[in-house]
């Protein structure tokens, strides 16, 4: 019935066609993405080339132009809140936890206001989605202010999850990180697309994670995208693609790789 | 890249409540169906005598459908008691695995404090606080008044263009709102007046009281008020966005004093515009009272001007602009010391904003009260 028992390799979440414009600019000239249920996909491109437009149109949070965002073949606009929050978890950049709230109650607040499930069985589904995020239970009744950086992503990834997601949505999850911390951060979306199956789409320009971690990588460059895998997209002919791959910062990254890789 | 028709028959899409049965007979059972969020209680009830550890269980979960983490759960918790689980499908043995490898543990109680304690701690903070919020308030206002003597003394570190702009945000926007404020409430004060002196037949009486009370009090109060809730909170808020962006430390590395470049100009901006603010209430409050002269009264506007020099006289006017000047110094400083105290979170911009505003119309009120017992005891 969910990504967990169903195959891989069809889309889950398709673009057709989407325009984006603001003003006279032109950030999504029909642009296409397919998204396959239970792979990894890094969205990458510059600053500026609407990347978290994309997301937003993704999600349905921003009305495209023109175009069309189909989830499981129905139109994404069209799908109800409820179901809505049981199909998509996201991490926003900056955790978006809410701050008046606990981090086990920011956890337990998409359980509360879609399952009937008592208090006792929420906490302990809260606090289960932090052991799996890697948090301590301590961390629990912590409020977001007393937490770290890394800390608050995590949280913020337990958040998500609350409701088993098909799809989780990853917005920079490793900006603002330490190395060790955006590390753990690759580890454990390998680990829950692994056992949970779950479709993850990244949006970062971390290196490390696209190579190491994403399967394909989606580019954004002069308003359309480009997807491929990172092997192929290093003998891209398209400029920016080119430097993007292979500039002094992508060697370390590609050593990572390889290191992963090789284990 | 290849497009695929999405043309699958998603259950996600048309969601059919998820159902869950057990099967079998003592201590060999098996369940069939959905163990997901939705199904997990009645998934409970119906192993309820299962929750105790024991020996010898079997659970047969080939005919489960879906499972997500929450079920996943139940299931290691009874595996933990000794419920051997059976035919698991490979999906769901990853699942199983990655939350059998979890060290779970419940959430702590949150700590808590029996409510007297809690009383005792809050008014012992407040009282601290109290104290403190006090002598950072004179310090501040110490400092305020050095830099800004400092400044005029001498002009080259004073900033026309900030001061001017300052002026035009604080005083010529507000024109309008408060100008309405003094029309309405010399409406307010002049049909009381005339309800409570007509039974004396002394309703002409309005007139003196409308003039008055606005000239003395009312004019400059409600300037003063609007003008703490407009710009006392816009100076806390723009300085305290500053503050949380490190921008008021990219003037102090710079070797820019930020009290000369942020709360100077603001303090001189709000001097100067307050007082002609007041001037401006003080007219429309006048010609508010003139509207109930003509209204309730039956008196011309002719007659209304005619009589202002008997009712008015320059002490009343000297009084409520003596405040002005008074009332926007504190204003300023108010909301300059909050936005100042602004530390990294957006949400404590907007703390320090609210405190900027209640902390300068309660000084605003209390030092007006001062002044009307310091002026009935002058005999001005």
């Amino acid at each position: 019935m969910t990504a967990r028992t169903k195959a891989r390799g069809e889309p889950i979440l398709s673009a057709r066609g989407i325009v984006n414009r603001f003003g006279k600019q032109l950030v999504h000239d029909k642009l296409s993405l397919d998204i396959m249920r239970g792979e990894i996909i890094g969205i990458a491109g510059g600053s500026g080339s609407g990347k978290s437009v994309l997301l937003k149109t993704l999600l349905g949070l921003h009305q495209p132009n023109a175009g069309e965002v189909l989830l499981n073949g129905e139109p994404v606009q069209s799908i109800s809140a409820t179901e809505k929050a049981a199909l998509f978890g996201v991490l926003f950049q900056q955790g978006a936890l809410f701050s008046s709230l606990t981090v086990a109650q920011n956890i337990m607040l998409p359980m509360r206001e879609h399952t009937a499930l008592p208090d006792e069985e929420q906490e302990e589904i809260a606090a289960m989605k932090l052991a799996l995020s890697g948090l301590p239970a301590e961390s629990g009744i912590k409020f977001p202010s007393a937490l770290s950086g890394g800390m608050v992503k995590r949280a913020a990834f337990a958040r998500a999850l609350a409701l088993d997601p098909e799809i989780l949505f990853l917005d920079e999850p490793t900006s603002d990180l330490d190395p060790i911390a955006a590390g753990g951060i690759d580890d454990l979306i390998r680990k829950l697309n692994d056992s949970l199956g779950i479709t993850v789409v990244v949006v970062t320009h971390d290196l490390t994670t696209l190579f190491t971690v994403c399967g394909r990588i989606a580019v954004l460059v002069d308003r359309k995208v480009t997807v491929d895998t990172a092997d192929k997209l290093m003998r891209s002919d398209n400029p920016w693609i080119h430097e993007f791959f292979h500039g002094p910062r992508a060697e370390g990254a590609m050593k990572a790789r390889k290191a992963s890789h090789g284990n | 890249m290849t497009s695929v028709p999405a043309d699958n028959e998603s259950a996600a899409a048309t969601p059919a409540k998820s159902t869950i049965a057990l099967t079998g007979d003592g201590d060999q059972l098996a369940l069939t169906g959905d163990l997901d969020i939705g199904t997990l209680i009645e998934a409970k009830a119906l192993l309820k005598k299962w929750s105790k550890p024991g020996a010898g269980r079997a659970l047969d979960l080939s005919g489960v459908g879906d499972m997500d983490t929450p079920g996943a759960m139940f299931l290691c918790g009874l595996n933990k008691h000794g419920v051997e689980l059976t035919g698991i499908h490979a999906d769901h043995r990853a699942l199983l695995d990655l939350l059998n490898g979890l060290d779970l543990e419940p959430l702590p109680p949150v700590p808590s404090v029996p409510r007297w304690r809690e009383i005792v701690i809050q008014i012992g903070k407040a009282a601290h606080d109290a104290r403190h919020e006090a002598a950072d308030l004179i310090t501040f206002v110490g400092r305020t008044a050095s830099w800004t003597v400092d400044a005029l003394l001498h002009p080259s570190c004073l900033r026309p263009a900030a001061i001017s702009r300052h002026v035009s945000e604080t005083g010529i926007k507000a024109l309008p709102i408060v100008g309405l404020m003094a029309v309405m409430i010399a409406i307010v004060i002049g049909y009381q007046g005339v309800a409570q002196l007509r039974p004396y037949g002394g309703e002409d009486f309005t007139i003196n009281l409308v003039a008055v009370s606005v000239m003395r009090e009312m004019g400059v109060l409600i300037t003063a008020i609007m003008v703490a809730g407009r710009s006392g909170s816009s100076f806390a808020a723009e300085i305290g966005v500053m503050q949380t962006r490190d921008e008021v430390d990219a003037l102090k590395v710079m070797g820019i004093e930020p009290m000369l470049v942020l709360v100077v100009p603001r303090v001189i901006a709000l001097v100067i515009t307050l007082p002609l603010l007041t001037f401006f209430a003080d007219l429309m409050g006048l010609v508010g009272g003139a509207a109930i002269a003509q209204f309730q009264l039956g008196m011309s506007p002719t007659q209304y001007v005619l009589r202002m020099p008997q009712v008015l006289d320059g002490g009343d006017f000297f009084v409520g602009m003596f405040k002005a000047p008074i009332f926007a110094f504190f204003i300023a400083v108010i909301g300059c010391m909050h936005g100042l105290r602004v530390t990294g979170s957006a949400e404590s911009v907007g703390r320090e904003t609210t405190r900027a505003v209640v902390k300068s119309i309660f000084l605003v009120i209390v030092l007006d009260a001062f002044f009307s017992i310091l002026f009935e005891k002058l005999g001005i």
